[in-house]
């Protein structure tokens, strides 16, 4: 019988995890405070509903669950990285960034098209509750997007130039989780939002 | 390892095309809300074990966002049931 050996941390750095612990916190009480609020006019929350797009919802999901499957075979080609094989590694990594960056900016140019349609029926966040539980949500969690991206850009670049070593990739693994985290908050986001009335 | 990880892509990309379906086919109600949510558990169960690579950490790590999650969903059914 063997037993796995459990890792003492978890990949990257360990500030990222506060981060993501925190970013978890403001978004799940976002969250309830989005289902709590529907309670109170259910009538109101489904009708107000119908007027986002299902369609871009789901590709944005496909999309974002697509670029973190791309960012863990990145992560898993600089992790296999020994000294004979640093150029190849990074560039194995570098390729797989470049499709999740892509993605990212998929879900960006996607949810601006969106964000167009609805501010330009004159919505804003004063128009009801759940626009402004749906604007609060997704122009936070679009932020997010953002930052995620120009962070894989950034990791990106230092792979292009070769910047990673094996003794030396903490950062690339602490962008990747990141991104994860990204992912994880539409996932509870997409279903809450887009799809339950 | 790697296959492993494209096998967990599918799976994701399979909940999210039946979480899609649920709502473009307007076949959500109250009963399909309950497995909507259990499969965004799965969905982000997954993400946070395998993606996040969680599941070979101790597991205090583990557990915060399991918590998280678990907690986030089962008080969005509370609000939704109740």
């Amino acid at each position: 019988m063997s037993k796995t050996i459990k890792e003492n941390y978890p990949a990257g750095d360990f500030a990222i995890w506060i981060i993501i612990y925190v970013e978890l916190v403001t978004f799940g009480l976002l969250f309830l405070g989005y289902a709590f609020s529907r309670r109170s006019n259910i009538e109101m929350f489904n009708n107000s509903q119908l007027l986002l797009n299902q369609t871009s919802g789901f590709i944005n999901t496909l999309i974002l669950i697509t670029s973190s499957y791309f960012v863990v075979r990145a992560v898993q080609a600089i992790s296999e990285m020994r000294q004979n094989n640093i150029k190849e590694s990074n560039h194995k990594a570098s390729k797989w960034l470049l499709y999740a960056i892509i993605c990212g900016i998929s879900f960006l140019v996607i949810k601006f098209s969106e964000f167009y349609y609805i501010f330009g029926e004159g919505i804003t966040l004063s128009t009801n509750k759940f626009f402004m539980f749906y604007l609060l949500l997704t122009v936070f969690h679009f932020m997010h997007v953002i930052l995620g991206t120009i962070i894989l850009f950034n990791i990106y670049k230092k792979t292009r130039n070769i910047g990673y070593t094996p003794n030396d990739y903490r950062g690339f693994e602490t962008g990747g989780v990141y991104w994860h985290m990204v992912d994880l908050l539409w996932i509870v986001l997409f279903p809450l939002v887009y799809i339950i009335r | 390892m790697k296959k492993t990880v494209t096998t967990l892509w599918i799976i994701l990309v399979i909940l999210t095309i039946f979480a899609y379906l649920l709502g473009y086919l307007k076949l959500i109600n109250s009963s399909l809300v309950a497995i909507l949510l259990i499969s965004t558990f799965i969905k982000g169960g997954l993400v946070i074990d395998y993606f996040m690579g969680l599941k070979s950490v101790k597991l205090k790590y583990r557990l915060i966002p399991i918590i998280w999650l678990g907690t986030v969903l089962s008080l969005i059914a509370v609000a939704y049931y109740l």
